[in-house]
């Protein structure tokens, strides 16, 4: 007790100290901002043609993955590329389409959002070039 | 019979030829579920899958719940495990009509009615609203905005959050097609 009286100021600054942090982590835990492409480790890194294989086995499970897929860039438009015919990777930074060309080998990293019925097409989200 | 499939052949192929279309993969649908003095609820979906028949108006459309895009993580999380239930309805879908469209009516005038059913959640709901369709450069601008309530598709909303989302969820649409060829 005697040590705590001494103490008092030193006591009151840490409790204030770790009730700040608190607040701190929760505001942080609570308003923070989707986490981008490059923050998140890829589920799967492969090749476009398997992953292509992968996702007509089971379409469900990979929603929402982030994967890495090398594969040949078959057509570009304004918001992203056609990866080996079917796959169709948007952009969030279009700036990044500039330096891609056609028929050129490409990696990149993206959100896996679904597989398009309309156009039988993969849609993958956020993409970012790798290499 | 070569000659029958001759003739099958012929027919499809002016089919295919007179069947115009128009597309976009990356259709921009949002949505705004907001009420007064709470943080918004808001978020845009730029990957929707649109699909229109010129020569008769049918239009397809497709969005996937994953593709939608919060400016909170902790919010995205919630629209899709605990609202929107994303693994098991990973998408929304709209199938209907643009009422007396074609492209003399295009040039005439900018405003039509659109028609047909809106499925999300597996639950299927008629929709009639007015949008807006414009030709330029051989773009085809469809946009426009309607309210559907959470009730509808059988969307529960939590009590301790209901009076921070609204009954009424104004969903707007702008999408730019181009010639599907």
């Amino acid at each position: 007790m005697s040590l705590l009286k001494k103490n008092k100021g030193a006591f009151s600054i840490a409790l204030l100290a770790i009730i700040a942090i608190g607040l701190w982590t929760s505001y942080q835990y609570v308003f923070a901002a989707p986490a981008k492409t490059n923050e998140i480790t890829a589920t799967y890194t492969g090749a476009a043609d398997e992953f292509k294989y992968l996702v007509t086995e089971n379409p469900a499970s990979w929603s929402q993955k982030i994967v890495q897929l090398k594969g040949t860039v078959t057509a570009i438009n304004e918001e992203g590329i056609l990866l080996n015919g079917t796959i169709y990777c948007q952009f969030e930074n279009k700036q990044n389409l500039q330096s891609i060309s056609k028929n050129q080998s490409v990696v990149i990293k993206g959100k896996y959002v679904g597989f398009d019925e309309l156009l039988m097409e993969i849609k993958i989200n956020q993409c970012i070039i790798i290499q | 019979m070569k000659s029958i499939s001759i003739i099958i052949f012929c027919f499809m192929t002016a089919l295919q030829l007179n069947a115009q279309k128009y597309f976009t993969r990356t259709g921009v649908t949002q949505f705004e579920a907001s009420e007064k003095a709470f943080e918004p609820i808001a978020a845009t979906n730029k990957s929707t899958t649109v699909l229109l028949n010129t020569n008769t108006g049918a239009i397809a459309a497709q969005v996937f719940m994953a593709g939608f895009q919060f400016k909170n993580a902790l919010m995205q999380e919630h629209f899709n495990e605990n609202y929107m239930e994303s693994h098991k309805y990973p998408k929304a879908t709209f199938k209907g009509e643009l009422q007396d469209f074609s492209n003399e009516n295009l040039k005439r005038n900018s405003s039509f009615e659109l028609s047909g059913t809106l499925s999300v959640k597996g639950v299927e709901k008629e929709i009639e609203t007015t949008v807006t369709v414009k030709e330029e450069n051989n773009r085809i601008y469809i946009s426009g905005s309607f309210y559907v309530s959470p009730n509808d598709f059988g969307i529960k909303i939590p009590s301790i959050v209901r009076e921070k989302i609204a009954q009424q969820i104004q969903i707007s649409i702008a999408y730019e097609l181009t010639e599907k060829k």
